[in-house]
């Protein structure tokens, strides 16, 4: 037991004298993964997460804290923050922990997501600088460049700079519209352009979708995962971007594709408590329960994204591995956006996004 | 009270009073059932549709703060107004593409023997019991560059048809979900028509088109005005198709409320454009209806 934990270890033992109602989970910060038998029985808990063979593997990853604890596990989803602000707005919550994509705890910190209480949390295992001030991930994955075998033999693509590059790689490019802007896609346009991203400002936002605009009118915007996997699978598009769940299972399911590593967008989905989630404690257990080790091996042995637990060693079958985006080689290769732009510029970002979406 | 149940009984649309109904009592039972009739309809639309359509409207002079911001945002950002143009012009395209398809099937409907009808029923209404997401999927099948339209497209040796991400798709989609809007409304009209006005015309020396054009289209227009109103009406807030089939440069104006209110929360925004889109249906309705009533009314007097 690291001395943190024993710190934290006192701290706890200080709120379990104060509070002797509160003594069945007051225990702070256990080692990630840790549920204490019984802790939970007669209690609720609703988990909100975005359904399909993802949402499945969470609740698998959480089947050891639900038989020990005694919780009443529910799911609902998909998540949508217009309706988890409904809830707060009417001061009724129903969801405890919530599953998100990438920007929506930054944005709305301290509105609709609790700023979180790393005293009960072991985070000390999450890859880092991936904790934010609201929000821990509940797991990694890429979006990735995949092009067309056939299309382009034995010239393919390398990097960005030949996504954009529509005249030595001709062919329609497959770009994820499915709703907030890819800010790190609009960052590698202005890098692509020529441009910086070092002190990036609005006015660079521009740069970067003109630069996606160019592609020309042939580009497809996919709107859902599935739909991206489609597109794989027939072989409509020259080169997609993917995420790197749906290309794996694309390409498991025969389409002729070949990843870009290079750069590959570093995204994460994000374990979140809403403001006024109705048993904070219970859902600190929950989260701190899928932080751990096991819990992160079977997260990825049944969705194949990557584990956000550094000592987890999922076992995987090669076609898995192959897209898994926490193996060494990749791991170093993953280009990181600049999140705080983003979050900062989120509005001003999605109007020009959604303007291009729209083909204007 | 006798004079209100007369009027009533005379306006044409309510049940009119029976031959054996006699006496005071009877008739104020009568004239007060109408409105009654309507009341469960009634309670339900203001419960779901009303309210939230008041709320909408309120939020959206009021979301972040009361004012016009709103709307002046709407109209100062180009891309609303360009989308919301190709809206009603999808939504025209779509009304087009039905009732030339619907007008001869219906017509078909009323001209063949009952087996045959419940088959072509059927051929209708089989559809409808697929879900829109199933039927708009099988499009994309259909449609797509490597698609079965596109295959044999090229196996007569012609380049490949863009069909898929285009108007024309989205259009395609659309036509073929809200055909039986169309048809329906339509064959009940067509099935109302006394054929042996045409026989009539015919037997006085008119031609075969003649007949169809002066005595059988204005009689059936009618129906086309009510599917016409239904298609389009649902064109102009359709989602799913639109989205699936279509690409970048047809995009909706749901799909972009869907934007301001699912991912950036901007919900005044996103209640601003759809009191837009409802004013703009109801003043094009306004402009249509004394047309349609004039049509209305000489097929009525032929």
């Amino acid at each position: 037991m690291g001395s943190r934990s024993i710190v934290s270890g006192l701290v706890g033992a200080a709120a379990l004298a104060l509070i002797a109602a509160a003594a069945a989970h007051a225990q702070s910060a256990p080692p990630a993964g840790t549920v204490v038998d019984g802790s939970l029985k007669g209690k609720t808990l609703t988990f909100v997460s975005y359904g399909g063979i993802y949402q499945d593997g969470q609740v698998a990853a959480l089947k050891e804290f639900v038989d020990k604890s005694g919780v009443k596990l529910l799911n609902d989803g998909p998540t949508e923050i217009a309706k988890l602000q409904a809830q707060v707005e009417s001061g009724n919550v129903t969801w405890d922990v919530v599953d998100t994509d990438d920007f929506p705890p930054f944005v709305h910190c301290g509105k609709l997501f609790q700023k979180l209480d790393l005293t009960k949390l072991d985070v000390s295992h999450i890859p880092a600088g991936q904790v934010g001030e609201c929000s821990v991930p509940a797991m990694n994955y890429g979006t990735v460049l995949m092009y067309k075998n056939s299309t382009y033999k034995d010239n393919p693509p390398k990097d960005w700079k030949d996504f954009f590059d529509t005249e030595k790689f001709p062919g329609t490019r497959a770009i994820d519209g499915s709703g907030s802007p890819i800010g790190g896609l609009i960052e590698q346009g202005i890098l692509a352009d020529g441009g910086s991203v070092d002190n990036m400002t609005p006015a660079d936002i521009d740069k970067g979708i003109a630069k996606i605009k160019a592609i020309g009118p042939d580009t497809i915007f996919w709107k859902t995962g599935a739909e991206s996997q489609q597109l794989a699978e027939s072989g409509e598009a020259d080169m997609i971007i993917m995420w790197t769940g749906r290309a794996m299972t694309a390409v498991k399911n025969g389409a002729a594709y070949t990843p870009v590593w290079k750069d590959w967008l570093v995204v994460m989905d994000q374990l979140t408590i809403p403001v006024g989630a109705k048993d904070t404690d219970a859902s600190y257990a929950l989260i701190n329960a899928y932080l751990g080790k096991k819990s992160q091996e079977v997260l990825t042995e049944q969705t194949s994204y990557s584990p956000i637990n550094t000592e987890a060693q999922p076992k995987v079958d090669a076609s898995v591995a192959a897209f898994l985006t926490n193996t060494p080689e990749h791991a170093k290769q993953g280009y990181q956006q600049n999140i705080k732009f983003w979050v900062a510029n989120f509005a001003t970002a999605s109007d020009k996004w959604t303007a291009l979406m729209a083909g204007n | 009270m006798s004079q209100t149940s007369h009027t009533l009984a005379a306006g044409g649309d309510n049940p009119r009073p029976t031959g054996g109904v006699q006496g005071p009592q009877r008739r104020l039972r009568l004239a007060a059932y109408p409105s009654l009739l309507a009341m469960p309809a009634l309670l339900l639309l203001i419960a779901a549709m009303g309210y939230p359509l008041l709320t909408v409207t309120l939020r959206s002079f009021s979301d972040p703060a009361w004012g016009m911001q709103n709307y002046v945002w709407f109209f100062s950002t180009p891309v609303n107004v360009t989308v919301l143009w190709r809206t009603f012009s999808i939504a025209a395209w779509v009304t087009i593409v039905c009732v030339i398809a619907a007008y001869p099937y219906a017509y078909l409907m009323t001209a063949v023997g009952p087996r045959m009808r419940l088959v072509l029923i059927l051929c209708v209404l089989v559809p409808f019991w697929v879900s829109g997401v199933v039927r708009t999927l099988a499009w994309v099948i259909l449609l797509q560059d490597s698609g079965i339209i596109n295959s044999v497209v090229r196996l007569f040796g012609l380049d490949t048809v863009k069909l898929i991400r285009t108007q024309t798709g989205v259009v395609i989609g659309m036509a073929q979900v809200l055909l039986p809007f169309m048809i329906l409304p339509l064959y009940s009209v067509m099935r109302g028509i006394d054929l042996r006005l045409v026989q009539a015309a015919r037997s006085l020396g008119a031609r075969p088109s003649l007949a169809f054009l002066q005595i059988y289209l204005p009689l059936s227009l009618p129906g086309v005005f009510a599917g016409a109103i239904i298609v389009f009406i649902l064109s102009l807030g359709f989602y799913i198709t639109p989205a699936l089939l279509g690409g970048p440069r047809s995009t909706m104006l749901s799909t972009l409320v869907q934007s301001q209110v699912l991912s950036l929360l901007n919900w005044g925004r996103g209640g601003a454009m759809g009191v837009v889109l409802l004013v703009a249906t109801f003043v094009l309705l306004a402009l249509a209806a004394p047309l349609m009533r004039q049509r209305h009314k000489q097929a009525s007097r032929s």
